[in-house]
């Protein structure tokens, strides 16, 4: 495959080529900061990659939004995937509602919000 | 409106129900709160009875919600499978939740105990629907709920070891859901579908158009519910969180949370995914090594541990290792033995972690070495604990035998009698850890920390009585429930 015939594909399917590198990015973040509020905005941006790949699967070029006019007819997108990332999003939400109350839980009891040093104090063990 | 029509979603709704109605309990008339929940749970369990009599004498069936039929509303499958899951969840939920409703007045603020039992119920409605749905999104959310029910029974003693405890298991379960979400989305992409029928129709054209799309759905599949399940190199969250929690929870984390994933791992493996292409890949395979690993592993980590609590959840990782390896051999006894297991584990390990709670209640003392001499003084938990631990060992005439005995038997039908020898050690690695405590506990003198216990209520000792003529009782009458396995192992199979 020539390099002109890669750049080709990947435009044509940027939306999950972003998504993926959105994902490693997130990924990314979580596992290497040992800030813990950096840990959830990691976690935030890995559950966006994965909606924005699952909203992209239901785009059709050029669809609308589906909703039904009497004697006109559209292309429409699929509304299922975007049904059910309205529920993630709010799965999200409440994930990151409780992450972040247990990390106030955490800075009381520690006076740090870094990993490592919690792990110092706590004397072992890995979080 | 006739009711019983409408079981398989009151089963979930009804703790959903109360879950939410706790709150306003708990405020305004608190000593209704412990007979609701167990009101509650006790309308679960005998939803769970009524269905398992109805298969088993009908057969399988499923109900449509809000009677929409599939492929456009959500569908709950009552199987073989599903009912004994559901049974399991309830029944030793049920004791788990009866033996806290005293032991939680201990070990938590009296302010927090109705949301207590708030969680509590939320539990035990999301496990009910991961066993129950035949939907793979409407799981997914269940999986959602439970993760923050399961950090949040941890999170609600607020010591500094459950905070952050409840902290790693909340990252890593996210990570596992997020893992889960991106392999429906491969697979929606693929089959346009959400429910495991249609989609286990949709899947063999999928596979020769699109391979690699159902390769890596399987892969993120395995890993999410891996780590959930806490699968050998992915348990790092579980020994914490399980030994840092109030005593029921860690009960009920360890005999029913995990295995709640495992199950839905065995659904989407057997009834979704093609034999083809599960022939294709190694998947099978890595999930046996996996599990012969947490067996040899979690026993020796285990053997190490001076607190009981933790010696405990170490036993669990090596125990969901049996499950998974009776998952991957793919043989009728082996499946029929992992299948097992779930329930046989569920009630040995919730009743080794309650004793472990009653002895916390009773002395206070949670290190090995301050226990010794304690069946002197407190000989009802102390035995309860010797059923228990000669049932994980896989001593005839306990429950953890026969589930052993039958993975064992599966290893050697499909001719691999390595995964024999793998059973038989661990079964020599859980006595070397269980029995000297057995042995302390009886012919050692007391230590000073036990010298004089607290009493134990009744409340906390029926639970652990009737746990342990249990885990007896389906060691010497296993057909009772075997029956229930077998045709679900021959469903699964497709025999």
């Amino acid at each position: 495959m020539s390099i002109t015939e890669i750049v080709l594909r990947l435009h044509a399917n940027s939306y999950y080529f972003f998504a993926i590198l959105l994902f490693i990015i997130g990924f990314h973040t979580m596992l290497t900061h040992n800030n813990l509020i950096k840990k959830v905005i990691g976690m935030n941006i890995m559950d966006t990659a994965i909606f924005l790949l699952f909203v992209a699967i239901g785009y059709v070029r050029g669809g609308r939004s589906p909703i039904l006019e009497p004697g006109v007819d559209h292309v429409f997108i699929n509304p299922l995937p975007t049904a059910l990332i309205l529920t993630g999003i709010v799965v999200a939400v409440s994930v990151t509602a409780y992450a972040l109350s247990l990390i106030i839980k955490l800075y009381k009891h520690y006076g740090t919000i870094d990993a490592e040093e919690i792990m110092r104090i706590r004397g072992g063990g890995s979080l | 409106m006739n009711l019983s029509q409408h079981l398989p979603a009151l089963i979930i709704v009804v703790p959903l129900f109360f879950a939410f109605v706790m709150p306003l309990l708990a405020r305004w008339c608190k000593q209704w709160c412990v007979p609701t929940t167990l009101g509650a749970i006790i309308f679960s369990f005998g939803a769970a009875v009524k269905m398992t009599f109805q298969v088993m004498n009908t057969g399988p069936f499923s109900y449509y919600m809000g009677n929409w039929p599939p492929p456009w509303g959500i569908e709950l499958s009552i199987d073989y499978l599903t009912v004994f899951a559901a049974l399991t969840i309830n029944g030793v939920g049920l004791l788990i939740i009866w033996y806290g409703s005293k032991d939680l007045l201990h070990e938590l603020k009296s302010e927090v105990i109705g949301w207590y039992y708030t969680l509590y119920l939320l539990l035990m409605a999301s496990m009910t629907g991961i066993v129950i749905t035949n939907d793979i999104f409407n799981m997914f959310v269940f999986f959602e709920i439970c993760a923050i029910a399961s950090c949040g029974i941890i999170s609600i003693k607020e010591s500094r070891d459950c905070i952050e405890a409840a902290f790693k298991y909340l990252v890593l379960s996210v990570l596992g859901s997020g893992a889960f979400l991106l392999a429906i989305a491969l697979l929606y992409m693929v089959t346009g579908h959400l429910n495991f029928t249609f989609m286990a129709e949709a899947l063999p054209d999928a596979m020769v158009l699109y391979p690699k799309n159902l390769l890596v759905a399987l892969g993120l599949l395995v890993v999410g519910l891996g780590v959930k399940a806490a699968l050998f190199p992915l348990h790092a969250w579980l020994p914490d969180a399980h030994s840092s929690a109030p005593s029921p929870s860690s009960a009920v984390l360890s005999a029913l949370v995990i295995k709640v994933y495992a199950v839905a791992m065995i659904r989407l493996l057997y009834l979704v995914f093609p034999r083809e292409l599960l022939g294709m890949t190694p998947v099978m395979e890595m999930i046996l090594w996996m599990a012969t690993l947490a067996i040899i592993i979690g026993s020796m980590f285990a053997i190490v541990q001076d607190d009981i609590k933790k010696m405990l959840a170490y036993s669990s990782i090596a125990q969901i290792g049996y499950v998974f390896l009776g998952v991957g051999l793919m043989s009728e006894s082996a499946l029929v033995g992992g299948i097992l297991h779930i329930f046989n584990h569920a009630t040995m390990k919730s009743l080794l972690f309650l004793v472990a709670g009653a002895f916390i209640y009773g002395t206070g003392a949670r290190k090995l070495s301050e226990l010794k001499g304690i069946g002197h003084t407190m000989p009802i938990p102390t035995i309860a604990f010797c059923i228990g631990a000669f049932s994980m060992v896989g001593i005839p005439i306990t429950s953890g035998f026969i589930s052993k005995w039958y993975l064992a038997l599966g290893a050697l039908d499909v001719g691999r009698p390595f995964f024999t020898a793998v059973i038989l050690i661990s079964s020599l690695l859980n006595g070397i850890y269980y029995l000297p405590i057995v042995v302390n506990a009886f012919f050692s003198k007391p230590e000073e920390a036990v010298k004089e216990p607290k009493q134990l209520p009744r409340q906390m000792l029926v639970p652990l009585t009737l746990l342990s003529i249990g885990v007896i009782f389906f060691g010497i009458f296993p057909s009772l429930i075997l029956g229930i396995v077998y045709r679900a192992a021959q469903l699964l199979l497709g025999l």
